[in-house]
């Protein structure tokens, strides 16, 4: 059921991609990667991507963070559901200490939490996909 | 070559000015004055000074003023009002309200060159403080930095890959590969918990919870805490006794991280008892306060150690062994009461347990014993002037 979804990783750490990359195309999924903010801002124009796994930590800062904002900003782009990965708890727990949490950069969005267990991240993938799916359809 | 201190002195006497300037004259400062108060608050922001001396009575905006003005341009410089002896009162009031000292017309050159050494001086330290303090947040915001990308970010990818890899070879591994699997996963999930604790201590942010305070129930968040620790209470085959005088007014607080304060309460309690033991939690109000115990008839701690609790790091000797901790729960729990605007106390005896106590101002609004001064008002209005 997931087979012809396609999904685009955006996180600068090749090693940690190679671990989810591997669980979700288990799962049956296509998967991209791209390393860095600008490559991956480019890999989401060439096709329509179902989902993104964003990373926020990458480069000199929360420039994931940047990329969710011109995600927002742009009508189309702004639809893909957006599934954030990241290590970052330290950083904003203070927020929602405890909880998981939810910073809804998008409309569509969720967060885990690096690591991630495998059942976890295919959960999490195809509810926002569903969602995403449902969204579409009741407009 | 070193930068002159500078030094602006405000008077409408040109006497006095240029007597002052002639005083300082080849003691290696740079001086300026001017006539009245708006020609000074003008030399303020053009000369920077460090050191301000200000006449109390001039005509146009008077001292007290300029003062102000000066302080809220740059709290770091320094002032000295110029006062007579019969308005004494007045220089007492300049300094309740700020200025460092005051020069008593008239005045010898040694008094002059005395007092201005001193205020010199003071600028130096209070100089040196703020670069110090700078310094002491950059390290730490840096050093959480280092730590959140450099040592967790690659201890995530590891322990992703290895739990993929478990997947992968479930079918190829016997068990007791797999139990070694599993150690390494659970060792590398120690690590990164323990990353995130230090993280939590050292960054300078737990005042920030403050702008998300709304009124909080105590009742609430102990239920929340007891539910968390709950687990790890009945591996240890202890009981948790919740008691709670009713009704508790709200605080004015941040739920989650009373929360937090109240798990580290209750997982030391937990952690530091015998099994089968009973550990209490009471609440009840007190006028104003709203006071949470956490008690343990556990292994206690000694009284030379409790003064050193609360610190970063300090592990408990009794404690060190298989039940130790990072050593950090109390000063994070502490400085969450603390921005609570509350306290929290504690008192033991080795061998018979402990009890912990919090204490925090009722009253969803942040009323209370703890009132902020006048709105826009500095933090902490020149408390340890003495010393």
């Amino acid at each position: 059921m997931n087979q012809g979804k396609q999904l685009l990783i955006i996180d600068d750490d090749p090693d940690f991609v190679e671990g989810i990359k591997s669980i979700l195309e288990s799962a049956g999924y296509q998967v991209d990667a791209a390393y860095n903010p600008r490559s991956g801002l480019e890999a989401l124009k060439t096709k329509p991507y179902d989902l993104l796994l964003l990373d926020i930590m990458m480069g000199r800062g929360a420039e994931g963070i940047m990329v969710a904002r011109k995600l927002r900003k742009d009508p189309i782009l702004s639809q893909i559901p957006v599934l954030i990965i990241t290590g970052l708890r330290e950083q904003i727990a203070f927020l929602f200490p405890g909880q998981p949490l939810h910073p809804h950069l998008l409309p569509v969005d969720e967060l885990v939490e690096k690591p991630v267990e495998p059942q976890l991240l295919l959960d999490k993938v195809s509810a926002l996909i569903e969602l995403a799916a449902k969204r579409k359809a009741g407009k | 070559m070193e930068i002159k201190p500078r030094i602006l002195i405000v008077d409408d006497e040109e006497i006095v000015l240029d007597s002052c300037s002639q005083i300082l004259e080849g003691s290696g400062y740079a001086t300026r004055t001017a006539t009245d108060g708006s020609i000074g608050l003008r030399q303020v922001a053009e000369f920077r000074p460090d050191l301000v001396f200000v006449d109390l009575k001039m005509p146009g905006i008077s001292g007290f003023e300029v003062l102000e003005r000066i302080r809220t341009l740059d709290p770091s410089i320094v002032t000295i009002v110029i006062t007579g002896y019969a308005t004494l009162a007045s220089a007492v009031e300049a300094m309740q309200k700020g200025a460092y000292d005051f020069l008593p017309k008239p005045f010898t050159p040694d008094e002059f060159r005395l007092i201005t050494r001193r205020g010199i001086e003071k600028r130096e330290l209070v100089l040196e403080t703020i670069a110090l303090r700078r310094e002491k947040e950059l390290l730490q915001e840096n050093f959480a930095a280092i730590i959140s990308h450099e040592l967790r970010a690659p201890l995530s990818a590891v322990q992703q890959n290895l739990i993929r890899l478990m997947q992968e070879l479930s079918d190829q591994v016997n068990e007791a590969q797999m139990a070694r699997l599993e150690r390494m996963k659970s060792r590398i999930y120690d690590l990164l918990e323990m990353i995130h604790t230090w993280l939590r201590a050292i960054s300078s942010d737990i005042a920030s919870i403050k702008e998300n305070f709304g009124p909080t129930s105590v009742e609430a968040a102990i239920s929340k805490a007891v539910e968390n620790v709950y687990p790890y209470a009945v591996r240890k085959d202890i009981e948790i006794v919740v008691s709670i005088e009713e009704p508790l007014d709200p605080v004015h607080g941040d739920e989650g991280t009373l929360v937090e304060a109240l798990v580290n309460l209750l997982g030391n309690a937990i952690r530091y008892s015998r099994s089968g033991s009973t550990v209490n939690v009471d609440a009840e109000q007190q006028t104003d306060h709203i006071l949470v115990a956490v008690r343990d008839s556990g292994i206690g701690i000694a009284e030379d150690e409790l003064p050193y609790i609360f610190g970063n790091f300090y592990r408990g000797r009794a404690g060190a062994g298989d039940e130790a901790g990072a050593g950090l729960g109390l000063p994070i729990t502490r400085r969450i009461i603390e921005a609570h605007g509350g306290t929290i106390s504690v008192t033991s005896k080795l061998g018979e347990g402990s009890t912990f106590v919090i204490a925090l101002p009722a009253g969803g609004s942040g009323t209370g014993t703890h009132h902020t001064p006048e709105a826009g008002g500095p933090e902490n209005p020149q408390g340890g002037r003495a010393t």
